[in-house]
């Protein structure tokens, strides 16, 4: 029954907004406006803005374009790296789930770098590509590529041998089975590699950005934030980043069901 | 023989990288680019012995020449900032992982606690727990909080869904079959419902065990005066040291301890994991 899912979930969501309501205004009152910074007190901080000034706030950047800018930059930036780094990551993951020969090759190198931070890279792209769009890009791109190359190795060989024995058995050459065959049945798991990698993608560029960081950028428009600080711009910065990641989380989601149609689905 | 074979291809292929990288970056010859060998065992060596502090008697700053002079006239070195790390990386596991694991019990369980919560944990899963740093270090002050509270989080939040899908999807035929049988209540969970989600929940474990060390290193290199991130960037990255150009051989240095230690601790997830699941195979 959606209707009851759809009204619980309101509920709680309602309940949740009017309850940060209630404990900001609280707040006002009680919590400190002075607050240690590291090296100095700064005044009139508000820890937990009220829903007027987070309003007042989002009006400004919107007004002033900063934020729709910020969104279309680091947007752009995500995006092309996890276009990149996805494409990049499914390639050699078919490579390496499908041939034996690919695998022995690559496999040291996979096993051991497959849980290093792709953050701990950044400086050295910087000394390798610059401060510009390509680090920052590169960066997305082999966080993502790392992910769905697992994803897309551990798809191929969870292929059951059946499937390719009884295609083969039919007749079916090899690219035959590799495009019927293997591609349908390995891309649940690919694709939900590329979810995983998606979200990775928002936590890499927000520091990313902190590289030759300049304005329109969700990750400088954040660390500007908490440099004044500035608390309703630092959370319009997390709930916006929070945003973007699940429109693509839920892009990833339509694609995925579109494209697994064929499935049997059981409720 | 095709064990041999393979061991064999795996030696090749870690021969052809090695003098393909010596190769070119003898070729490049630009050691502030593509550290030669020598080069990053050098930087290796320096990092594992404590350094010297700067000699007290300048007047004036002490402005040290490179990346590993800077970080041995802080004290720092490769073991002690792997231990801070990893130490970092545990706790997050230890206390992210039964947060997370109990979030997914009762979404799981409870079909009503499910429709409550699961859109909450979807806004709150997709903040990047980096995002979070300044704002915690408002709360709570420059501390070890704002380093340990975003691990803790993005932990708890990657074991949520594994756990769930176990509960819901992986238990639940067992659910129905112990019910039809009579059982119930603390039988139920202890019996059926944990055992059978078991697997998953291990499974996830692992992508828990990546998320704590992106999550580690990011945040010591965002702000933290120890630990593998402020090795690999030479102190925090808003500590406006944010132009220091990193010694590439340092870099190569990290990487390698990073990925030794993330490769032992995935090793040690899927012996746990083994261990604990020997009922299901």
């Amino acid at each position: 029954m959606p209707s009851v899912r759809v009204r619980r979930a309101a509920v709680s969501l309602l309940a949740l907004a009017v309850l940060y309501g209630i404990a900001a205004e609280i707040g006002r009152g009680l919590l400190p406006d002075r607050v240690w910074m590291g090296a100095h007190y700064v005044e009139n901080v508000q820890l937990l803005p009220t829903w007027r000034s987070l309003y007042e706030e989002g009006e400004f950047l919107l007004e002033s374009k900063i934020l729709v800018s910020s969104i279309a930059v680091s947007t752009r930036r995500v995006s092309i790296g996890l276009v990149l780094g996805s494409l990049a990551g499914i390639l050699l993951g078919l490579l390496t789930g499908g041939v034996t020969r690919v695998e022995s090759l690559a496999d040291p190198w996979v096993t051991f770098f497959r849980f290093t931070p792709a953050l701990a890279l950044l400086p050295l792209y910087v000394v390798w590509f610059g401060y510009g769009e390509t680090s920052k890009v590169l960066l997305i791109a082999t966080s993502v590529a790392v992910i769905t190359l697992l994803g897309a190795h551990q798809g191929v060989r969870g292929v059951p041998r059946v499937y390719l024995d009884a295609a083969a058995s039919l007749g079916a050459g090899r690219w035959l089975r590799f495009t019927k065959v293997v591609l349908p049945a390995a891309f649940p798991s690919i694709f939900a590699s590329v979810r995983i990698a998606a979200a990775l993608a928002w936590v890499t560029i927000v520091v990313a950005e902190l590289i030759d960081a300049r304005m329109p950028s969700l990750g400088y428009l954040l660390a500007l934030a908490g440099a004044y600080p500035r608390v309703p711009q630092m959370l319009i910065g997390i709930a916006t980043v929070g945003a973007l990641v699940l429109v693509f989380d839920l892009t990833a989601l339509l694609l995925h069901a579109r494209a697994t149609r064929w499935m049997q689905r059981t409720a | 023989m095709s064990h041999l074979r393979r061991s064999l291809l795996w030696l090749v292929s870690l021969a052809v990288l090695i003098a393909t990288y010596t190769l070119v970056a003898s070729r490049v010859s630009r050691p502030d680019v593509l550290p030669p060998a020598p080069d990053i065992a050098e930087a290796f060596g320096a990092l594992l012995s404590r350094g010297v502090a700067p000699p007290a008697t300048e007047g004036h700053l002490h402005h040290p020449g490179g990346h590993v002079d800077t970080l041995r006239h802080q004290g720092v070195t490769l073991q002690a900032s792997l231990a801070v790390s990893i130490a970092r990386v545990l706790f997050g596991l230890a206390v992210g992982l039964p947060l997370g694991i109990l979030m997914g019990l009762l979404m799981g369980w409870s079909r009503r606690a499910d429709d409550c919560l699961h859109p909450i944990y979807i806004l709150v899963r997709s903040v990047p727990p980096l995002a979070l740093i300044t704002y915690i270090m408002l709360w709570l002050g420059h501390s070890e909080a704002h380093r340990l509270i975003p691990i803790v989080y993005a932990v708890a939040v990657t074991a949520v869904i594994p756990t769930y899908h176990g509960v819901r999807d992986v238990a639940g035929k067992y659910v129905v079959a112990a019910r039809s049988l009579g059982a119930s209540g603390r039988l139920l969970l202890g019996r059926v419902v944990l055992p059978a989600s078991g697997p998953a929940v291990l499974g996830g474990l692992r992508y828990s065990v990546a998320i704590a060390w992106m999550t580690a290193v990011g945040a010591e290199m965002l702000m933290a005066d120890n630990g593998m991130g402020n090795l690999l960037v030479g102190g925090g990255m808003w500590a406006s040291r944010l132009q220091t150009r990193s010694d590439p051989a340092v870099i190569m240095v990290g990487i390698l301890a990073l990925a030794a230690a993330g490769w032992a601790m995935d090793a040690a997830a899927r012996a746990l994991t083994a261990r604990l699941t020997r009922w299901a195979s």
